[in-house]
């Protein structure tokens, strides 16, 4: 006996999912949206402009015109610095850069050749960089510290008597970049935006699903049927969980692994079962979202509100060390928080499951949580 | 053009926006919440950032080179390892950004003058801020050596140390930043996110408050009434242009007091531009409101190209000038990309009409033809 009624319930509860599946295909634009945002994004956010220091503009004013100042500029060069203009003041460099048509200006002094030939005194330059875009700037400041170094290193070896025979004392920093040794951003771009998308469609799903129904008013007759309220809801979670971890294997193995060569590192296994209960987790306060908004217009921009900074203050794009105080509490709100953790864990650091209990269980907590609270205000609100 | 109905519209627009509270609430809040938001998560402010030693020499001068990124302010150590191993762990599991790996004999090569070698292993899968990181490990590591260096000099050859400091390096660089002298990462970001959050919250408000017509079905009667199609879109664009206008100097007041990014430039140059930007950003949600039938298609179809226009081609984020092909021109095909110029030019240049009145130019001609397109496109009767 008891049986059957668990058939009956898990027959309900099929009849509820594939409805949903409909419902998704019919509404032309969301369906239009997740596909572009599992496809086509993909391709845009992984393609973004590298974070490297690229054809930085560089202005000359070369007050001196010698054989030493020519080797000096010709050092700056691609693919870090593109020689953009020669200044003939170099005031002219100085309005330039308040306009921002260059990155950078080197000013060499006359006379710079002699000062290197004479052991008094050190030849001093200028540059004037940018630094308005600070990490850009920061870098063109920071490369060319390395350029005017290792110029001088050489011109010390090939010029000078009193050190040239002797070696001297050194160290070398020998950099190696575990998880993503060539430094391609199109890795951390590309998983940033699965992560980000993700979280997107598990929110805006469910909600969008709900409210519709509520602003239709189906909702009131699915609730006069047999149906508890939990099949209703978590039918809607499931189908969007379906969608989302095949959005997921679609842009993972259709588009950032083979186009952008993002590995994967760990269990795909792995990281699908918790990918699905990250969307479980976050299906969650989509849910609650619904039950605040009246029409799909509200929803929309309650969305937002939720979305953006569900993403934003997850530490995807930046460190939580550098967040205020205050947005701490917060941020323990944040799913992809804990997400975060474990699908750069698996992707790139090949972490398995016995390292990442912690956010596993922190996830999980705040999924249930967050699926009792919209559970009992929806019944509320309707029962 | 008759005033008298263009302001019953505008009329009938305001009292909307005040009646429904959601609305309301979210076209003056989620502007600053979005702004609180971007702010703290997308600037990469360089400081404890998390690391670890694994010393094997053990020395004073191993010592005294591991101190040199104790005390820097941009690290947080995280304590000594036992071997090497154990970076794997903490590495892998995301605790230290970069551990560093003093080899066996580092002060015994040194003091005989020859070359040692340090390893820095960098957790690469947050690529980000990686590379200013590293900027600051190898500036360290180099200032280490050349005092190493010049010491070296001054004992073997009894020479003064400023002496032995010219021969070793014969040439100075003297690096001035120029607009953000302490690169802060925040005063670069807080302007562009002005530009960032009216190009997403301007059109989406505007396309709304159109869509909701045509879905709820009162746009019929606007179908027809006497107003004509343009004093129409002038009726629905004034009132939303008010409250993006509005948004736009509290977003812009925020930048400069709770971000505490510098306005150093022109502010009547500065809001003038801002209202041409308004207008320019409201024009365009009009043409989606146009193009979409539902509220939620419009949504959708604002933050697909608004995330894509004003973050990736807008110089937010990189700079358009080293942009090239196809990304270089859509850059420029769009409004943010000026807007964002003169916000950098403004804040932190201290620029007005003079270094700007081009980008406005510009903005105006986006204005202008916006409108124009917007006009020949609405229709008051439909295609069928």
């Amino acid at each position: 006996m008891r049986f059957i009624a668990q058939r009956i319930w898990l027959e309900q509860f099929a009849v509820l999912v594939v409805k949903e599946f409909r419902q998704l295909v019919r509404d032309r634009a969301i369906f239009l949206y997740i596909i572009y945002i599992f496809t086509l994004d993909m391709f845009i956010a992984a393609g973004g402009p590298s974070m490297e220091l690229r054809n930085a503009n560089l202005l000359i004013h070369d007050g001196d015109y010698s054989v030493a100042s020519r080797e000096l500029t010709y050092r700056f060069r691609s693919p870090y610095f593109r020689l953009t203009d020669v200044m003939m003041h170099p005031e002219d460099g100085m309005h330039l850069l308040d306009r921002g048509k260059a990155t950078l200006l080197l000013d060499i002094p006359p006379g710079f050749e002699k000062d290197l030939h004479a052991d008094e005194r050190p030849a001093t330059l200028q540059v004037l960089v940018d630094t308005s875009k600070s990490q850009i700037g920061y870098l063109a400041s920071s490369y060319s510290a390395r350029i005017g170094e290792s110029f001088g290193r050489d011109w010390v070896s090939q010029n000078s008597s009193a050190s040239g025979a002797t070696s001297l004392p050194s160290i070398k920093n020998q950099r190696r970049i575990w998880f993503n040794p060539t430094l391609n951003d199109s890795w951390f771009y590309g998983i940033s935006e699965i992560l980000a998308m993700i979280t997107v469609a598990c929110i805006f799903l469910p909600a969008v699903a709900a409210v519709r129904e509520k602003e239709r008013g189906t909702l009131e007759q699915l609730l006069v049927s047999p149906l508890t309220p939990f099949q209703i809801m978590f039918a809607k979670v499931f189908a969007m969980i379906v969608v989302t971890v095949i959005g997921t294997a679609v842009s993972l193995f259709a588009i950032i692994h083979p186009v952008f060569s993002v590995p994967v590192q760990g269990s795909v296994t792995l990281f699908f079962v918790l990918t699905a209960l990250y969307a479980f987790t976050a299906s969650g306060l989509g849910l609650l979202a619904a039950t605040f908004a009246r029409n799909s217009g509200q929803v929309g921009m309650i969305l937002l509100l939720i979305v953006i900074p569900t993403i934003m203050l997850s530490g995807i794009w930046t460190r939580l060390e550098s967040m205020p105080v205050w947005l701490d509490f917060l941020i323990l709100f944040s799913p992809l928080r804990y997400f975060v953790e474990i699908a750069y864990g698996i992707l790139l650091r090949g972490a398995e499951l016995n390292s990442l209990w912690t956010p596993i269980l922190a996830m999980l907590t705040l999924g249930v949580a967050l699926f009792t609270v919209a559970l009992m205000r929806f019944r509320r609100q309707f029962a | 053009m008759n005033a008298a109905r263009v302001t019953a519209v505008v009329l009938k627009e305001w009292r909307e926006i005040l009646r429904d509270r959601i609305y309301f609430l979210l076209a003056f809040f989620l502007p600053i919440v979005l702004m609180v938001v971007f702010g703290y998560g997308m600037t990469q402010e360089i400081d404890d950032i998390p690391f670890a030693v694994s010393d094997y020499d053990r020395t004073a001068l191993s010592r005294e080179y591991t101190h040199r990124f104790i005390e820097s302010r941009y690290f947080d150590f995280k304590g000594h390892l036992r071997s090497v191993n154990q970076a794997d762990t903490l590495l892998t599991g995301g605790d230290v950004q970069f551990v560093i790996v003093i080899p066996e004999g580092f002060q015994e090569r040194l003091l005989g003058g020859q070359q040692t070698e340090v390893q820095t292993l960098m957790d690469g899968a947050l690529t980000m801020p990686l590379r200013t990181i590293d900027g600051y490990v190898e500036a360290i590591n180099s200032a280490a050596t050349s005092e190493l260096q010049i010491e070296y000099l001054t004992r073997k050859h009894a020479i003064s140390p400023q002496r032995a400091q010219n021969i070793l390096q014969p040439i100075k660089l003297e690096i001035r930043y120029l607009y953000n002298q302490e690169l802060r990462d925040i005063w670069s970001v807080a302007p562009s996110l002005i530009m960032f959050n009216l190009m997403l919250s301007a059109p989406m408000l505007m396309a709304l408050s159109v869509v909701r017509e045509k879905e709820i079905g009162t746009i019929f009667n606007i179908y027809a009434s006497t107003i004509s199609r343009a004093e129409y879109l002038l009726g629905k664009l004034i009132p939303n242009v008010i409250v993006s206008y509005i948004n736009g100097i509290i977003l812009m007041l925020m930048a400069i007091y709770y971000f505490g990014a510098p306005f150093k430039g022109s502010t009547i140059f500065f809001l003038s531009a801002l209202l041409v930007y308004v207008i320019c950003a409201s024009c365009m949600g009009l043409l989606i409101s146009l193009w979409v039938k539902t509220q939620m298609a419009a949504i959708i179809v604002t933050i697909v190209s608004i995330f894509v226009i004003a973050m990736q081609f807008s110089g937010m984020m990189a700079p358009v000038s080293s942009m090239t092909g196809v990304n270089y021109f859509l850059a420029h095909s769009f409004p943010p990309k000026y807007f964002n110029d003169i916000v950098s030019a403004t804040f932190l240049k201290g620029g007005g009409l003079m270094a700007s009145w081009q980008e406005l130019l510009v903005l105006f001609v986006f204005f202008v033809g916006f409108y124009i397109f917007a006009y020949l496109m609405f229709h008051k009767r439909g295609k069928t």
